[in-house]
């Protein structure tokens, strides 16, 4: 199909027009018009982490229109989840969004556990909420080093990149994996952790809050990333709430909705943190959020180390068996590091979910995307655009 | 609660220089990867070894593989008892190939085995130029168990599960 053929989800609008390359206004005689120029960003560009596409209609340099075009990834996720057991869907939750991948199977097995009432030990509860913490700061450094390399800075990328390395080799000795973990089982986890990982793991919080300090010295004070990122692309709190944001750039715009403090899971509920708010929703302060959200994560696995307590990693009778997963419906939201992360399983009684929805923190994100860009300029189409915080693959599942 | 720039123009350019400086004059963290080779933890998902001896011809790792990339062929064999009585009849195993184009490096194969035949290996350099090649059969995944490496102590707390390790 090409892409000039009328496709059905833009018949009822009229940005059929933008799609299909149109925008030729009629202009009467004698009168001087400027023309307005349909700019496709992506799917293939540098500045869009993936391949997300994003139209835009320009008047000279201000954007008078954007909507993005997603699916370029779409790997049929859902669908994949109905063929695959309880602990095979987990490699496939890993993925979705791969930079988060432990927050992910966290919420999977949560879901399945609570449909199947399954009972999880302490000690999983606490190293699984430790995870997922971990998980939150590897996947904050990487946007916290690929931001500023967007608005064309070269060097905090090796900072962050630098430090995430050392929790990435946390991470991995516990286990075995760089990216997609498969840690977390239902009715715990897949292993106890290795031998001298807490001592480890408080070495590391020592470093992650060295880099957080160099950081901002180094890009929150820095006047360039002040000017090019302050009042650029804000979205009101109401805005924000109606295109179901979540995470930073909620966040940002000074609504402090967080799972992990609304409806506590694992031991969220135990552990003192706060939810930090901006308070103008521009791009500098979602960039805030996110270096603070590091900062509470740290605080959340030091209480992690302190209080985890001796016991079984998982619960009994559960190796190796396919878990059947009952009759009934459930809705789990957690949050991931870049929002929340909602599982509605649909339960008919056999190991395979009969269905599966994911409501990922990315889609619902980007969404705001049409409704901010207009009257921005293109420089700042890239500043706005990574500032949201987005992975392809958790957009387009 | 609001970060808000301090002092005049150009100051916090100075200030991420100090950071530049400070990083400059530390030893570098690189690893020169093809001349000193990663000191892997031992639970490295790298590669997966099988040891034959092990296996019974099961089929569960393959059933459990959430795609399949786990090929195996076998064949029955009867023997008669010397001392007589009933036929015993075997499963031998003929193929056995796991196909790391298609792996997603999950462990459930390694997990799910019943006998212990399947291992984790921290080895990961086995890039080929041809994507065939990536399958490995049972002759190449015998030869990765050389590099298996016992399992790790465990952290100070964890208590040792009724069914044994996974």
């Amino acid at each position: 199909m090409s892409d000039t053929d009328v496709r059905p989800a833009f018949q009822s609008s009229d940005l059929m027009n933008m799609v299909r390359g149109g925008g030729v206004d009629i202009v009467p005689a004698g009168e001087f018009a400027t023309e307005e120029m349909i700019l496709n960003i992506g799917p293939q560009h540098p500045s869009t982490h993936g391949v997300l596409r994003i139209v835009v209609e320009l008047d000279g340099e201000v954007i008078t229109r954007a909507e993005p075009v997603i699916g370029y990834m779409h790997r049929g996720a859902e669908k994949l989840a109905e063929f695959r057991d309880a602990r095979q869907t987990l490699v496939l939750m890993n993925r979705h969004d791969w930079l988060s991948a432990f927050n992910n199977e966290l919420g999977w097995t949560i879901a399945v556990e609570r449909l199947a009432e399954i009972e999880v030990p302490d000690r999983a509860q606490w190293i699984r909420t430790m995870f997922a913490e971990f998980n939150r700061i590897m996947n904050h450094l990487v946007f916290m080093g690929s931001y500023p390399l967007e608005l064309g800075a070269m060097t905090p990328i090796f900072y962050s990149f630098r430090e995430r390395e050392m929790v990435q080799d946390l991470v991995e000795s516990a286990t075995g994996a760089r990216m997609h973990h498969s840690f977390a089982r239902v009715g715990g986890l897949k292993d106890d952790l290795p031998r001298g990982f807490l001592k480890r793991a408080g070495e590391v919080l020592v470093a992650l809050r060295r880099l957080l300090k160099d950081y901002d010295q180094l890009i929150m004070g820095n006047e360039i990333v002040f000017k090019r990122c302050r009042d650029v692309g804000p979205i009101h709190p109401s805005i924000a709430v109606a295109y179901g944001c979540s995470g930073p750039t909620l966040q940002s715009t000074g609504v402090a909705m967080d799972p992990r403090k609304d409806t506590p899971y694992e031991k969220y509920g135990e552990v003192e943190f706060e939810v930090p708010v901006g308070a103008r929703g521009d791009s500098y302060d979602r960039l805030w959020v996110l270096v603070q959200r590091v900062r509470q994560s740290c605080d959340i696995i030091e209480q992690c180390l302190d209080r985890l307590p001796a016991g079984p990693y998982r619960t009994g009778g559960l190796l190796n068996k396919a878990i059947k997963i009952p009759e009934g419906e459930i809705y789990v939201r957690t949050e991931n590091p870049l929002g929340v992360q909602g599982y509605y399983v649909v339960g008919n009684g056999k190991k395979e979910p009969y269905r599966l929805k994911m409501r990922t923190a990315s889609f619902s994100n980007i969404s705001v995307l049409p409704s901010i860009l207009p009257g921005t300029l293109v420089p700042d189409l890239i500043a706005i655009l990574g500032s949201i915080f987005f992975v392809v693959g958790d957009v387009d599942k | 609660m609001e970060t808000q720039l301090h002092g005049g123009f150009g100051q916090g350019l100075v200030k991420g220089l100090s950071v530049t400086l400070r990083t400059m004059l530390h030893r570098s963290v690189t690893v020169q990867y093809p001349h000193v080779r990663p000191d892997l933890p031992a639970r490295s998902r790298g590669v997966i070894a099988l040891k034959q001896e092990n296996c019974t011809v099961c089929y569960k790792c393959s059933r459990e593989c959430p795609d399949w990339c786990i090929y195996i062929d076998a064949h029955k064999e009867t023997h008669e008892p010397a001392g007589g009585g009933r036929a015993r009849s075997a499963k031998i195993l003929d193929r056995f190939a796991i196909d790391y184009a298609l792996c997603m490096y999950c462990g459930i194969c390694v997990e799910a085995c019943p006998f212990d035949a399947l291992f984790w290996s921290r080895e990961f350099d086995y890039a080929e130029y041809d994507i065939h090649e990536l399958t490995h059969e049972k002759e190449r995944l015998e030869e990765w168990t050389y590099t298996v490496l016992p399992p790790p102590p465990l952290e100070v707390g964890a208590e040792a599960s009724e069914e044994g390790r996974a």
